[in-house]
């Protein structure tokens, strides 16, 4: 609270107010977001059922690894490349013990995908690991057990055990409900407990957080657990989709996320972000994905066209800090 | 003891002595009846070795000067598709293209990092997924042949029984960049910059010039071996013909690289690119599933990065498992 009434105390530039009422990252944004509204309306076909659906479908599954994905920037970890192939693995494991009751199957997926980035999230936490090699490593390992266990098989759910999460709720897509239920848990836990205060506290200022008694590691391994447990519920929605598990199926979502995640405006260097943030980010790629489509531009566009928003997202706000 | 302790704590020494050890193991069961080194085992290594060795090389010229290119899977592929997508009459021409794509790709991704001063690490990422996105437009999202069987022909053809083309001119690259590093002026300001970039400012040291530079050999480095690659096959793919990420980080470290500091050797680099590729061939040819080989990559970066870690130290002293200064109070 001190540290907040401090600049107020200072006398302003006229020039400073106007920044302070309209920051140019705010204002940059308002008009991108403004420009794709036109765009997305002007593009015939865009709001047509079958787009709209697709569209939610598609933000859904990488909404939610987005959503844990967003725990690790803020936590200054930059990001895990192991997200996909937990992923993968989680929706095996959901598929593997489908036929055993799905209580069981979902309680055993989730647990997975935790355990999975709890152990990385301690080696990150407890020792200091570089985070990039770590998830490498992890991915590697993940991926290397997951096809000693099944040959590189494709596991199939048992009948009609997640028919629930393809159906509508009041015309809505359950998955699309799912992540908007995720994004609502991420946002509450980052921005409204003291577990979320102190992960942008050890993301912006390691030192300055572990000086002021914050549990570094708890924090930096609790914050991976989230990431695992937002992962999961991406896993049982592709299972869902599919219906069956293969450890392929969540490759390329780390990528995926992580511009979601920088598109939104989450600092790549920690400390700063938002799970809301991520969400815009995820919905503003895809429904660039889906108006590409639409204007007749073919799939690969769209492969250069994220990786074109995901640089410029870098540069931007690069240049905002310089 | 003094020099014994020099020689172990030298990264690079280090590799050469496991990768000696190792050599020494295979040729062992070699004896034994094992048949670990069939016929044209050397020759499968040193493909291996130019498939990841310019590669590697790259990240470790990165790393030296303490940073991270992590846009290497995204150009190997884009160079392996413009060198076959332009060099259809020419293959020389294509492969000039790949190259020139190479240097132009790292340096600018140097130039953003240097002007705006961002961390590596979101840069070549945004550069990776963009090289991606131009590799899949410039294919139409599909693999590529090139017509001429000769340019393949050349490429695998062996040299001295060994030897090819590819792998003699990855061995020529470790030679000139384990030269310059050691013996010129770039090495010393790139070893410089690696070590405290703000001292060598002060000393001179252009370090902005020093990182333009280094990400341009290694975007032209990752351009080398993606478009060679893509030659010995006759063709391109925008989603990778191989997965060379994980090998380069793993033979950079096994090389005495660590990611927090800036001790990437060539020549260490060589060596652990060379316990990878000896590692595949063996566990290969002892038919072990090829999973193996990638849970014995993913564990020696997962016991590297551990290892590393600025606090292991300080959790070894509290446990009254080490003296060192770094255990005081935290």
């Amino acid at each position: 609270m001190t540290e907040r009434s401090v600049p107020a105390l200072q006398p302003l530039p006229a020039a400073r107010i106007g920044t302070t009422m309209l920051r140019p990252d705010t204002a940059i944004r308002a008009a991108a977001l403004g420009a794709l509204f036109v765009l997305a309306l002007t593009t015939p076909g865009f709001t047509a059922h079958a787009s709209l659906l697709s569209f939610i479908n598609t933000a859904a599954l990488v909404g939610c690894v987005a959503v844990g994905m967003t725990f690790i920037t803020v936590s200054g970890n930059i990001m895990s490349f192991s997200l996909g192939t937990t992923t993968g693995a989680t929706s095996l494991m959901f598929a593997a013990l489908s036929g055993h009751g799905i209580a069981l199957a979902l309680l055993a997926a989730v647990l997975l995908a935790i355990v999975l980035n709890v152990v990385q999230g301690l080696v990150i936490g407890l020792f200091r690991a570089n985070p990039i090699i770590v998830s490498i490593a992890a991915l590697t390992l993940i991926e290397g057990a997951a096809e000693m266990w099944t040959g590189n098989a494709i596991l199939y759910v048992s009948e009609g055990s997640l028919s629930f999460l393809k159906g509508k709720v009041a015309g809505i897509p359950v998955s699309g409900i799912v992540l908007l239920a995720c994004v609502a848990l991420g946002q509450a836990v980052l921005r409204y407990t003291q577990f979320g205060q102190n992960v942008v506290m050890v993301g912006s200022n390691f030192r300055a957080a572990r000086a002021a008694g914050v549990k570094t590691w708890r924090t930096v391994t609790a914050a991976y657990g989230w990431a695992g447990f937002f992962t999961s519920i991406a896993a049982i929605l592709i299972a869902a989709r599919y219906d069956a598990g293969h450890i392929e199926y969540g490759a390329g979502y780390d990528y995926s996320a992580i511009a979601g995640v920088l598109v939104g405006g989450t600092a790549i260097s920690g400390g700063q972000g938002s799970v809301l943030r991520s969400f815009v980010g995820v919905v503003v790629i895809a429904a660039i994905s889906v108006i590409l489509l639409l204007r007749g531009f073919a799939t690969e566009y769209q492969h250069l066209f994220t990786g074109l928003v995901v640089l410029a997202a870098v540069l931007v706000q690069g240049r905002l800090r310089a | 003891m003094n020099i014994l302790r020099r020689v172990l704590g030298d990264g690079s020494s280090r590799a050469w002595m496991l990768l000696g050890a190792l050599l020494c193991l295979f040729l062992g069961l070699d004896q034994t009846g094992l048949s670990v080194f069939g016929k044209g085992a050397g020759f499968s290594v040193l493909e291996n070795f130019a498939t990841f060795g310019p590669v590697a090389l790259g990240l470790a010229l990165t790393m030296l000067i303490r940073e991270f290119d992590i846009s290497m899977a995204g150009m190997f592929s884009l160079a392996g598709c413009v060198a076959v997508r332009l060099g259809q009459a020419h293959p020389g021409l294509g492969l000039l293209a790949a190259l020139g794509v190479g240097v132009l790709g790292g340096a600018i991704q140097g130039l953003v990092l240097v002007r705006l001063n961002l961390g590596s690490v979101p840069v070549t990422l945004g550069g990776l997924l963009t090289f991606f996105g131009m590799a899949y437009v410039l294919t139409g999202n599909r693999t590529v042949d090139l017509p001429d069987l000769n340019v393949a022909l050349a490429m695998n053809e062996p040299i001295l029984g060994v030897f090819s083309l590819r792998s003699i001119l990855a061995v020529l690259l470790f030679a000139i960049a384990a030269f310059m590093v050691a013996y010129t002026r770039i090495g010393r300001d790139m070893v410089a910059t690696g070590s405290d970039p703000r001292a060598a400012k002060v000393a001179g040291v252009r370090t902005e010039a020093v990182t333009i530079g280094v990400f341009a050999a290694s975007g032209t480095l990752f351009a080398v071996a993606g478009a060679l690659m893509s030659y010995s096959l006759s063709a391109a793919s925008p989603s990778g013909l191989s997965d060379v990420t994980v090998p380069a980080i793993a033979a950079v470290i096994l090389g005495g690289a660590s990611p927090s500091r800036g001790t990437a050797r060539p020549l260490g680099t060589a060596a652990g690119v060379l316990i990878l590729c000896l590692l595949r061939t063996g566990l290969t040819s002892l038919e072990m599933s090829p999973h193996v080989h990638e849970m014995v990559m993913g564990s020696i970066l997962m016991i590297v990065a551990i290892s590393d870690g600025p606090d292991l130290t300080r959790h070894l002293y509290r446990l009254g498992l080490g003296g060192g200064r770094d255990g005081s109070a935290p």
